[in-house]
């Protein structure tokens, strides 16, 4: 009997689910984990599932607490700030040190953004950057919140977020910069 | 002297801090004020702002084309099965 009922659930809102939870996380095996954990997570407490709300609105309940705790445990892992990263572009004066400072890279925006090679020298550098910089930067697009929500939803104080963008920023623009004009 | 510049209009490393807040955050009244001023007199952070709005649009960019799997009967079928394994 239960296990009719959580087939049924299954069957019916794995995909909406799955769409949800790779929209948040943009990565697939993520998406898929995270699914399925819920449903793992359903099949423990469906003793408790009263039909207040309706299944969906249970799942998908399940599913975001299970979204917010995959991106706690994330930026919660312990990572140096690397403060000395900075001390690498800018003096102790805090000014641009010569060879770090931003060139004009020459190009239209419109014309950069299309191309293909910048576009995956991008992806490169995103891909580069230590994991709990990049989930800050990607958090911005994957939720569509303002930052202070950003935050609050990841468990890292207002400060530290920014912070950790600049950092991440900073890196990322020097390596596009850095790629993109050595070929 | 440079100092003095520093504290009324900020270091690079604060304005490119600020940039960077700016896009998430509100600035004060202040903080935006020293940053359009510092960006007045530093072609570098200028630039800055620029490549670093480019990066943002991006970034989204990226996101937007990202590709969906959309053959959900495998994912389907081990959920159910890892419902029974659990259940033995």
């Amino acid at each position: 009997m239960k296990n009719e009922i959580l087939e049924n659930l299954v069957s019916q809102y794995t995909e909406e689910l799955y769409n949800w939870a790779f929209h948040k996380t943009s990565s697939i095996t993520m998406a898929e984990d995270l699914v399925q954990e819920s449903f793992l997570a359903a099949a423990e407490n469906i003793n408790s599932f009263k039909g207040d709300s309706s299944a969906k609105t249970w799942m998908f309940s399940i599913l975001n607490h299970k979204i917010i705790d995959f991106y706690r445990k994330k930026v919660n892992q312990p990572v140096r700030l690397e403060s000395e990263i900075l001390s690498t572009f800018f003096d102790k004066d805090g000014t641009w040190q010569r060879e770090k400072r931003p060139k004009d890279w020459h190009e239209e925006e419109t014309h950069l953004l299309d191309d293909i090679d910048f576009q995956i020298i991008l992806k490169k550098c995103m891909d580069a950057l230590p994991e709990k910089w990049s989930t800050c930067v990607k958090l911005k697009y994957l939720s569509e919140k303002k930052g202070e929500e950003i935050c609050q939803e990841a468990g890292i104080s207002t400060t530290n977020f920014w912070q950790i963008v600049h950092r991440a920023k900073i890196k990322l623009r020097d390596c596009v910069e850095d790629n993109w004009f050595k070929n | 002297m440079k100092k003095i510049m520093h504290m009324l209009f900020l270091s690079c490393q604060k304005a490119t801090e600020l940039i960077e807040k700016k896009l998430y955050f509100r600035l004060s009244f202040k903080e935006k004020l020293q940053l359009k001023i510092h960006k007045l007199m530093c072609e570098a952070c200028q630039r800055y702002e620029k490549q670093s709005e480019l990066l943002d649009k991006g970034i989204a960019n990226a996101f937007k084309n990202v590709k969906l799997d959309d053959s959900m009967d495998g994912l389907k079928r081990r959920i159910v099965k890892s419902l029974e394994n659990k259940n033995k």
